[in-house]
């Protein structure tokens, strides 16, 4: 039986979660097997990452699974409300919850901040009001809880390493 | 088998660091306690190994340098990533400690001396709930920004 890796994160998970299923599963199948290991709620819904619409409960998994497997969310909300604040101005966009933070960083910089690819590669998101600036693969359902279904974030540069240290001056920055 | 390496085994059967494999991001290459060899994946696909020292994890932060896998010894300094001059140059720093910790605030040998990096630089400073994907991550976001430029030399 050929069998395929499920990468997958959802609403009140804290960290990235693995399991393994039959390539013939079928996504229902799925979804209620996470939702009965998690105590979610079962209207809960399954996307693939960076995919705008919950996934159809009667797809086998192997029809959509790349090669290194599929990569999951697990969410009450349908949409998450995402603000991105960059020099006092906050573009505002709704996103699937299994969106990457990648994904929306791109979003913000490039296409309503005018950044370039590699402008936008010095910036990164940074939780507002706190100093969490979550992996880029982190999907944005993870930080958001219904029914609030909103996160803030603010668009920062990647600061440089630097400072002083009580270390000798070869060694010091 | 003591309990730092117990933890680190069990955080490298993780997902989030599974997953890093899996996208080819980065491998285990071998442990051997307290150290561990990792590879991690620049954007020209070249591979830099990292040779963790990881006592005390997860609880103590690790730290890590270049590691030529073939000759079991510290890196060559010809075959380090280069900078522009930005920000990938201030962590692969061939000056710092003679090349064996990079210059992060997650890297144990780093922190030491550096408190003003707990409020300067918060994001980075190490975590262990995090695991050794904090370290990693760092690193493969480094090796991937516009400032990484391919070693002087080439591997024989």
């Amino acid at each position: 039986m050929k069998t395929i890796d499920i990468f997958y994160q959802g609403e009140r998970l804290n960290e990235i979660d693995h399991l393994e299923a039959a390539a013939t599963d079928t996504l229902g199948a799925i979804k209620a097997l996470l939702i009965q290991k998690h105590g979610t709620a079962p209207d809960a819904l399954l996307f693939i990452e960076d995919g705008e619409e919950p996934l159809d409960d009667v797809l086998a998994l192997d029809a959509i699974a790349g090669p290194t497997g599929a990569k999951l969310h697990l969410h009450r909300c349908r949409r998450v409300e995402v603000d991105v604040t960059f020099a006092g101005e906050t573009v505002t966009h709704s996103f699937a919850p299994g969106v990457t933070v990648a994904h929306i960083k791109l979003w913000a910089a490039e296409r309503k901040f005018c950044m370039t690819r590699e402008e936008a590669g010095e910036h990164l998101l940074q939780i507002s009001g706190t100093h969490e600036r979550p992996a880029p693969g982190t999907h944005i359902g993870t930080l958001a809880t219904c029914p609030v279904c909103r996160i803030a974030f603010d668009l920062i540069p990647d600061e440089r390493v630097n400072g002083t240290t009580t270390y000798g001056a070869r060694e010091a920055a | 088998m003591t309990p730092d390496e117990r933890a680190f085994r069990a955080d490298v059967a993780r997902a989030a660091f599974r997953l890093g494999v899996a996208e080819g991001h980065w491998r285990l290459l071998r442990i051997s306690w307290p150290h561990a060899l990792i590879g991690v994946v620049a954007k020209d696909e070249r591979e830099f190994v990292l040779r963790f020292n990881c006592m005390g994890f997860a609880e103590n932060p690790p730290t890590a340098g270049l590691w030529d896998e073939t000759h079991d010894a510290p890196l060559a300094h010809d075959l380090w990533p280069r900078s522009q001059g930005g920000r990938l140059g201030a962590v692969f720093r061939t000056d710092w400690k003679n090349g064996s910790a990079l210059y992060l605030p997650c890297d144990r040998e780093s922190i030491a001396g550096h408190d003003n990096w707990r409020t300067e630089m918060p994001a980075k400073i190490w975590r262990p709930s995090a695991g050794i994907v904090q370290y990693l991550e760092l690193v493969y976001e480094l090796l991937h920004c516009r400032d990484y430029t391919p070693p002087v030399r080439a591997v024989a």
